[in-house]
């Protein structure tokens, strides 16, 4: 056989393979795969919603909001995406409000990559928890309204310039007072 | 016997990481904590067994002009393998290595071993020698990253183990420190292998 001819035929044979692997592969995995970026989304839904057991998702202009029902189907509260550009990459953030009363519920950091033991504190409860019950009236100043980690201003103000635009955008589509 | 030779080559005497210095990429850079330096040793081992047995088996049949791209396919097809079922089984694990897991197809051990190894020798050696490169590098990483991690967070395999007292090293997690504790040990091991040459030298 022409050396050319069983050079293609053999790369043919193993790229058919290699493709034939793959294919089965991603129908065993994708399932679970869809399935599990769907939990996680709702388990953090339901940690920045207090009391909310089920989640709702509706596209509300150009955001998409997630709405947190209890057993009974009341609305707990809304939660919504923020994203904020940290110290080493994209700040992914998800926030529980309340727009009945217009304040947050609270928030939860879904992905970022800041610096380990200096900006990867933004993860922790000290940091997050004080965003609970803050009024969305308020300007989210580092060190006047929030409080920033001492030597890691940067994630700080990152986390609360991404939480207050967000903020904005969603107080437009559900005025404070207003009803779910 | 010649197999465990071979097998035992990488784990000490051609050590990918503190002897051969080759895939130190992915080394540097998952071995921030021990349980990441384990889970990626043990997926490049699975890779590069498999792609090892494959180029072995398909020696014969591979024209020598096209052998690095069939190798490379071998490879990819693997490695994306490794990906998906890490994904969609571990995700807590692919949160933290899923970014480093599509570069085990541009690791240089798997085409090194691939090209220098597998592809001369039948199946049952170049199973060895994956197995031994595989293990040796785990064990490499593992040790890095157990060092890295009790300097810079105080803990091992996220246990706690430093006292209270203990402040951490933080450069020991970020880049630096993995130069420098990769540079000691690779200082240390090279210490011991020259003691071992000299005691067993007779002139």
């Amino acid at each position: 056989m022409n050396q050319y001819a069983r050079m293609i035929i053999v790369l043919m044979i193993i790229s058919i393979a290699s493709g034939a692997v793959l294919a089965l592969s991603y129908e065993i995995t994708n399932p679970t795969i869809q399935e599990q970026a769907r939990q996680k989304l709702e388990q953090s839904v339901l940690t920045v919603i207090p009391g909310a057991t089920k989640m709702e998702e509706i596209q509300k202009e150009d955001m998409i909001v997630y709405i947190g029902l209890d057993d009974e189907g009341n609305k707990k509260g809304i939660s919504f995406e923020a994203t904020g550009s940290g110290f080493n990459g994209p700040i992914e953030i998800m926030v529980g409000y309340n727009p009945i009363e217009g304040n947050l519920l609270a928030i939860e950091i879904l992905s970022m990559s800041e610096t380990p033991g200096l900006g990867a504190k933004i993860k922790e409860e000290a940091f997050t928890s004080q965003f609970k019950g803050k009024s969305s009236e308020e300007e989210f100043a580092v060190k006047e309204d929030v409080q920033a980690i001492s030597g890691a201003t940067i994630s700080s103000t990152a986390v609360a310039n991404a939480i207050k635009t967000s903020l904005d955008k969603i107080v437009k589509i559900y005025p404070v007072g207003g009803d779910l | 016997m010649q197999i465990i030779k071979d097998f035992v080559n990488g784990l000490w005497n051609e050590n990918p990481i503190f002897r051969m210095v080759i895939g130190i990429c992915s080394a540097l850079a998952v071995t921030t904590a021990a349980n990441n330096g384990i889970a990626m040793g043990l997926a490049l081992t699975f890779v590069l067994t498999c792609s090892s047995i494959l180029v072995s088996l398909l020696r014969n049949v591979i024209p020598s002009k096209v052998r690095i791209p069939c190798y490379i396919i071998v490879v990819a097809t693997f490695t994306t393998v490794v990906d998906l079922f890490m994904k969609a089984y571990f995700p807590a694990l692919y949160e933290v290595l899923g970014i480093f897991i599509p570069l085990i197809v541009v690791n240089c051990i798997v085409l090194a071993r691939a090209e220098a190894f597998a592809s001369k020798v039948g199946v049952a050696r170049a199973t060895a020698d994956a197995l031994g490169m595989g293990l040796g590098y785990t064990w490499a990483i593992t040790l890095i990253s157990m060092i890295r991690e009790l300097l810079g967070a105080g803990t091992l395999f996220g246990y706690q183990v430093m006292g209270d007292g203990f402040t951490p090293w933080i450069s020991a997690i970020l880049p630096p420190g993995a130069f420098i504790v990769m540079g000691i040990l690779v200082g240390l091991i090279n210490m011991i292998n020259r003691k071992t040459v000299k005691d067993t030298d007779c002139h």
